[in-house]
């Protein structure tokens, strides 16, 4: 801690509460001095200040004191009157502006770092304007009407040896009538010392002249109190002073100017005269002065007696209602003196004097309630504990005490307020309390902005002294004190607070501040003309993210408004409008590996590779090849590069983020990007960064010598809207491509850049790995190669949408557009079940659905599948130039949902040395699949015939909006021969099945398999007995043909498809369903007419698990005579081997009822032969109704006539496989009726060799047989 | 009589968190800048304070004008700006907030739940 009287307030002190001399003097002498630039009292100011003045001093006490600092203040008498509020105001202002002309100039450069303002010393952190904005803050409050030490000491006489009549001129000089009128009115006492001085000028006065009125003077006034002032010395007026004295109280002029005219004696002369005047005169006068005043005050005040008089006294004084006014104190007045004595003691350093007087007056006004002169000399009281060292706490008590109540006279009080908070913060700031001097400050801030703005700057500067530094509050003071200054048009100082607030905020993440501050810092460099300050400023509110609306849209207008000014483009590296999303940074390049689409680019590279692993040069083979090759062209460097081609586009996908609220339009992105030729492999090495600085800074230059184009693009990004765009650069030389950056417009007026440096990297750190490393910044370079011939290729009229089951005939067109051909083309596609290629080139002639009719000449049955997905295209295919390869396919959804299909193309280059060997076409298309018909086939065999089977087909249409007709129902190879069972118009009256309609349709299917032929005899049936036609609308309409290239192809892939381990297994029957789109379905959808759809299903079992069938032949009605004998039917049992083994059959006949169904189980002895109760009534009836009884005997009928069989009751065959025995039988029936001959099983035991051990068995029950034998006539 | 207040969460390094404009005041557009300011500026005291005392709740720490700062502490110093039993609850959900283990401590709130609760608590506490 400073000691107190060398603290600042201390000086300040010195320098404001000291004895003032009132200086009156001829309009002559002021002409003197004038010739030396300064007026009379500007000679003499630097020559007040004693630093060692070593006065004797006894005041009050005996005691003596020697004074060693001692001030004096010299005024004009026209000088010595309170100042005018308006003036002062305006000095004020005045002080400020210049000021804030002189810091103009560093406002361009960067603002202040943290570090750096903590790190300055503690004198350095605030502007020197400030101690002298201070000091003239507090003189516009002097001579005020409470207080004394403004009041003059001494006045101090002076004329010039060139006046006439030197002495009358002194006699005018101390007329009343030309005193100031505060000596007049009677605040100030004017009876005070005077002195005489006599000024002679070397130039142009004679020295007899002043001696002889000097001398007068003496005679006059007293020898002591006159004196002779010789000056301006220097007849050529040209004295230059080292270190010009007065140089630092007149700026205005240049300081070499100054007492140009005086020499070195002349201020010699000067100085003595006042140290002389000071010591000699003014201290012992004040010195007598207080003795005197403390004598009276003594007399009258101190003592029990006077005080006790005193209190009553004052009593009485209360009716006064005008005490307040604070006038009625004149210099006579006790109080008065008592406050005189304080100041004169204070002045001359007996603190303990001044504190006891000014205690003494404090309580006095008090009871007075003189609230100004109350709070005036609380507040000397105040200074005098400081600066006596006394204690602290009561200085600062009577500091806040003289302050509130100055505060308390509302208006009037609050300059006086001022200046007490000013003397008041320093005083903290001496003792190191920084914080509370803050508060101080921030108390005087007061209503008018200007002087607010420097009170708050001020209280922020304590904020960076107080230990530790309160940052925020500086930053938040800083920004408040700008505000202020911005308000009162000082944009300067305006600027240069906030300059120092960002060095606060700039790290800050509380979005709302760092806006406001950046946001404002730029408007208003914007208004002093530093445009490019402000762009630099504003640019950092552009992502304003967080505020509204209306917010935003301010500050972008603010932003392109100094943009414009600025009037050139910009260029921002860090734009953040947009914001790029780095992650989405995404890189399409071809190598070898080429697509079609941007879809299929987009496809993981893993599908793509799994599907062309096959049909790429093998990896053994191939790559040693490749690796060699490549050895060979590239250097090691750039084996691991990415490698594209002359002339095709290398393709970045980035996203775009606008994160304000509003749209911004975003012109010209383009690319930035550096192609240096790879000429000299070696060169390289060094070459790139001196090479990259060239191209970036050229970059528009090499795009126009067209080494690369770059495409540009234009959008719109709505609030908050994201977008994803693409990029591209086409290299048109080979060398080295660099895609260095992105470059954009926003709004047409600034240019924002962003480099990719900051790709975040995601290469392992592992050591063993780093050569194989790729870094971002590899990622983005590649090695340009020379033209290659690409193929193009694309799927016309591909639907993305369609029905399960529908069958579309597309064509596959590929493009060369290079003169190179390319040889070897083989094809892969993901889904062999969706897409089947066509075996050659050739148009359709009958036209798409007709063309799957069968033709006359089209019956031969091709049987050429190949298993592999791997398609050929035949050797002599080479494309080149202009021509297109149109290559059918046939597309077949097979299922339903979301399909992907991807094709490849692989092609090798004829004629091209290069290190790329072959390339493919990638190409991905995505399908929709709507469920349609859903089918399911039941077969089971027929009862009653051999080799047939009844189907019944299961449609349902699970489509959600359109119907279908069925068409053609076919079985699938030469095996099953089908016809339908009954009509479907009978069934479908409307012909289309409505959306989830189901349907059930009879068939019957014949083996026409013949027993121990071979396959090629079986295909003796005509293949028309394999289709059926459902709906017979046209009678003309061909049936589908279904043995031919697409559909049977598309059905062996259904088939592998839904191939089981018993796939082999003969009893199962392929069918194929064609139908169509219901013509009146959907009118809008004309061309879906021609849609055909074919549905598979494969392997449906015959539902029968045992390998024979048989039946039972024999008449079903019979005459005969039972008189004569008992009747013996002849029966045939035909027993077909369905299987492909060996079967053994026995056939057991079951004489009488060995079933459960019989009626009558007690008579169980009596078998074969049965009563049958109502026989009577039942020849009734079957006379009634014969027929009914013919089709449908009666129940009780079925098991009462006996029978027997006769013959063998048990016949064991053998049936070869797929062949037919016959047994013949024997029934004998001894009486008329009817009779069921299902009285019998078949056990059956299936080998599957001839001599097989192994059997499979099994027992049928006869079926159902009727034979009515009637009583012949 | 319409209030306004502002809440902030700041984490470690003055870094705020969650902020919220509550009160019945109808928004003025420098509010929230001012609030930031006031709260910002704060953080000086609260700093030099949170490490004298043990309690949590520091009841007005600091003014601007009729501003009042109030300002409750949590053991891992993330201060909560704005009245004690609102803040308590509001540390409760803030503790919620941190057992959420996909929260990144010192990270924004975003959470709308959050945001919801506290100008519930607003509502019935300021």
């Amino acid at each position: 801690m400073v000691e107190a009287v060398n603290s600042s307030l201390g000086k300040m002190l010195l320098e404001e509460v000291s004895p003032v001399v009132m200086v009156l003097c001829t309009p002559l002498v002021e002409e003197t001095f004038l010739k030396n630039g300064l007026s009379f009292v500007e000679t003499l100011k630097p020559f007040c200040n004693f630093s060692n003045i070593d006065v004797p001093v006894r005041t009050s006490g005996d005691q003596l004191y020697r004074l060693k600092k001692f001030t004096l203040r010299l005024f004009n008498a026209s000088d010595i009157k309170q100042p005018n509020v308006e003036v002062a105001k305006q000095r004020l202002e005045h002080v400020i502006t210049q000021a804030g002309e002189k810091v103009f100039h560093d406002l361009e450069s960067d603002p202040p770092q943290i570090t750096d303002i903590l790190s300055n010393p503690e004198s350095e952190i605030a502007p020197t304007w400030f101690q002298y904005y201070n000091k003239e803050l507090i003189r516009t409050l002097s001579f005020s009407d409470h207080e004394a030490f403004d009041h003059p000491v001494a006045c101090l006489l002076v004329a010039s040896s060139k006046d006439e009549e030197p002495l009358n001129k002194f006699v005018d000089l101390f007329n009343t009538n030309r005193l100031p009128s505060l000596l007049n009115d009677g605040v100030m006492d004017p009876k005070i010392l005077k002195h005489f001085l006599l000024v002679h000028d070397n130039q142009d006065a004679t020295t007899e002249r002043t001696s002889k009125v000097l001398s007068e003077m003496r005679s006059t006034f007293g020898n002591n109190e006159c004196n002779l002032l010789c000056t301006n010395s220097s007849k050529e007026g040209n004295v230059e002073h080292q270190a010009n004295p007065w140089a630092s109280f007149k700026s205005s002029v240049p300081a070499e100017k100054l007492g140009f005219a005086l020499t070195g004696d002349d201020i010699g002369e000067i100085k003595d005269l006042m140290q002389e005047f000071a010591s000699r005169h003014i201290i012992p006068y004040m010195e007598q002065k207080v003795r005197d005043l403390n004598q009276q005050i003594s007399a009258t005040r101190k003592g029990l007696r006077n005080q006790i008089k005193n209190l009553w006294w004052r009593k009485g004084k209360d009716d006064v209602p005008d005490s307040t006014k604070g006038s009625i104190y004149t210099f006579s007045s006790t109080e008065s003196q008592i406050r005189i004595l304080g100041d004169y003691a204070f002045m001359l350093h007996d603190y303990e004097l001044a504190l006891s007087s000014y205690r003494l007056i404090s309580t006095d006004y008090k009871l007075d309630k003189a609230w100004k002169h109350y709070a005036g000399v609380q507040e000397m009281m105040g200074l005098a504990y400081f600066i006596s060292d006394q204690s602290i706490k009561e200085a600062e008590y009577c500091m806040e005490n003289a302050f509130s109540t100055y505060m308390k006279l509302g208006k009037s009080g609050f300059q006086n307020a001022t200046r007490c908070g000013l003397w008041w913060a320093e005083m903290l700031k001496a003792r190191d309390q920084y914080k509370e001097a803050a508060s101080v400050y921030f108390r005087i801030c007061g209503e008018e902005p200007l002087h607010a703005a420097v009170m708050l700057e001020q209280a922020s500067y304590c904020f960076v002294l107080t230990k530790p530094a309160m940052l925020h509050k500086y930053g938040f003071h800083l920004v408040l004190s700008g505000d202020h200054y911005k308000i009162c048009d000082q944009v300067n100082h305006a600027i240069r607070t906030y300059r120092s607030a960002i060095s606060v905020y700039e790290s800050t993440t509380w979005s709302h501040i760092k806006d406001h501050v950046y946001f404002h810092i730029g408007q208003w460099y914007a208004i002093v003309g530093m445009n490019d300050v402000a762009v630099r400023n504003m640019l950092r509110v552009l992502d304003c993210g967080n505020q509204s609306k209306s917010t935003q849209e301010i500050f972008l207008r603010d932003f392109f408004d100094i943009v414009k000014k600025t009037g050139m483009k910009h260029e921002v590296v860090g734009l953040r409008l947009p914001v790029i999303n780095m992650s989405s940074l995404q890189v399409i390049y071809e190598d070898h590996r080429t697509y079609a689409s941007q879809a299929s680019a987009l496809v993981e590279e893993s599908i793509w590779q799994s599907l062309e692993d096959d049909i790429i040069p093998s990896l053994n083979s191939g790559k040693s090849n490749w690796l060699e090759l490549q050895s060979k062209l590239l250097p090691k460097k750039y084996k691991e590069s990415n490698v594209c081609v002359v002339g095709e586009s290398v393709k970045l996908d980035l996203e775009f983020r606008n994160p304000l609220l509003i749209s911004t339009s975003v012109t010209s992105v383009s690319l930035i990007c550096e192609l240096t030729a790879n000429s000299d492999d070696l060169k390289l090495d060094k070459e790139p960064s001196s090479l990259s600085l060239e191209t970036e800074h050229n970059q528009v230059t090499t795009s126009g010598l067209s080494s690369f184009t770059l495409s540009e693009v234009d959008f719109t990004l709505g609030g908050g809207e994201k977008k994803l765009v693409r990029l591209t650069v086409t290299p048109s030389e080979e060398g080295i491509l660099k895609i260095v950056g992105v470059r954009w417009e926003l709004s047409g007026s600034i240019v924002g850049v962003h480099y990719f440096q900051s790709v975040p990297t995601k290469a392992k750190t592992n050591k063993a790995k780093r050569k194989n490393k790729l870094t971002p910044t590899d990622a983005l370079k590649f090695l340009v190669i020379k033209s290659l011939p690409r193929l193009e290729g694309s799927i016309d009229h591909l639907p993305d949408k369609l029905y399960a089951g529908d069958l579309r005939y597309l064509v596959l067109e590929l493009k060369n557009n290079s003169e190179s051909p390319i040889k070897n083309l083989k094809m892969k596609i993901s889904h062999p079940r969706f897409v089947n290629p066509e075996s050659h080139e050739e148009e359709l002639t009958p036209g798409f659905p007709d063309c799957l009719k069968k033709g006359p000449e089209q019956n031969t049955v091709q049987r050429e599948t190949s298993r592999t997905s791997v398609f050929a295209f035949p050797k002599d295919v080479s494309l080149q130039g202009d021509r297109s390869l149109r290559w059918p396919l046939w597309l077949r959804a097979a299922i339903p949902g979301t399909m992907s299909l991807y094709f490849t193309i692989y092609y090798e280059m004829e004629n091209v040395s290069s290190i790329m060997k072959y390339r493919t076409l990638r190409m991905h298309y995505s399908l929709q699949v709507l469920p349609s018909l859903e089918t399911s086939f039941e077969i089971t065999p027929s009862p009653s015939r051999l080799q047939e089977f009844l189907v019944r087909m299961d449609i349902v249409n699970r489509a959600n909006s359109d119907a279908f007709e069925i068409h053609q129902l076919s079985t699938v190879g030469c095996r099953w021969g089908i016809s339908l069972l009954q009509p479907v118009d009978t069934i479908l009256p409307s012909k289309s099945i409505l959306p989830g309609q189901g349907l059930s349709c009879f068939f019957m299917i014949k083996d026409c398999r013949k027993p121990g032929i071979e396959e090629e005899k079986t295909t003796s049936i005509l293949p028309s007995q394999t289709d059926t036609k459902l709906i017979t609308q046209d009678d003309d309409e061909k049936f589908f043909d279904i043995v031919n290239s697409p559909l049977a192809s598309f059905h062996e892939s259904e088939r592998s498809c839904h191939g089981t381990s018993d796939q082999l297994s003969p009893n199962t029957v392929d069918f194929i369903l064609i139908s169509r789109l219901a013509k009146s379905s959907n009118p809008s959808a004309e061309q879906d007419l021609l849609k055909i759809l074919s549905h598979h299903s494969c392997h449906n079992r015959i539902r029968s698990s045992i390998p024979l069938s048989w039946s039972l032949d024999g008449p079903k009605t019979m005459y005969h005579d039972f008189s004569t004998s008992f009747c013996e039917i002849k029966l045939k049992m035909v027993i077909r081997n369905t299987s492909d083994g060996f079967l053994s059959v026995s056939i057991n006949t079951i004489d009488g009822l060995p079933d459960a169904a019989a009626p009558t189980p007690s008579s169980g002895n009596l078998s074969g032969w049965r009563y049958v109760p109502a026989i009577t009534e039942e020849m009734k009836l079957t006379s009634d109704v014969m027929g009914s009884r013919l089709g449908k005997p009666p129940p009780s009928m079925e098991s009462s006539p006996p029978f027997i069989w006769s013959g063998s009751s048990s016949t064991k065959v053998q049936i070869q496989p797929l062949s037919t025995t016959e047994i013949p039988l024997q029934v004998s029936v001894f009486s008329p009726g009817t009779y069921s001959l299902s009285t019998y099983e078949l056990v059956w035991e299936l080998f599957e060799h001839e001599n097989a051990s192994s059997a499979t068995s099994g027992t049928c029950q006869g079926y159902p047989y009727y034979i009515t034998v009637l009583q012949s006539e | 009589m319409a209030n306004t207040a502002c809440f902030i969460i700041v984490g470690r390094n003055d870094i705020p968190i969650y902020e919220a404009e509550v009160g019945s005041a109808p928004k003025r557009e420098d509010a929230a800048q001012l609030h930031q300011f006031i709260l910002h500026a704060a953080l000086d005291v609260v700093q030099d304070l949170a490490w004298t005392t043990s309690a949590m709740f520091l009841k007005s720490v600091d003014r601007f004008n009729d501003l009042v700062v109030s300002v409750y502490v949590t053991a891992g110093h993330i201060l909560f700006n704005g009245i004690k039993s609102f803040f308590q609850e509001v540390h409760e959900l803030y503790i919620k907030v941190l057992l959420n283990p996909l929260y990144l401590p010192g990270s924004r709130i975003t959470s709308s739940h959050f945001d919801t609760k506290v100008r519930a608590l607003a509502r019935k506490y300021l």
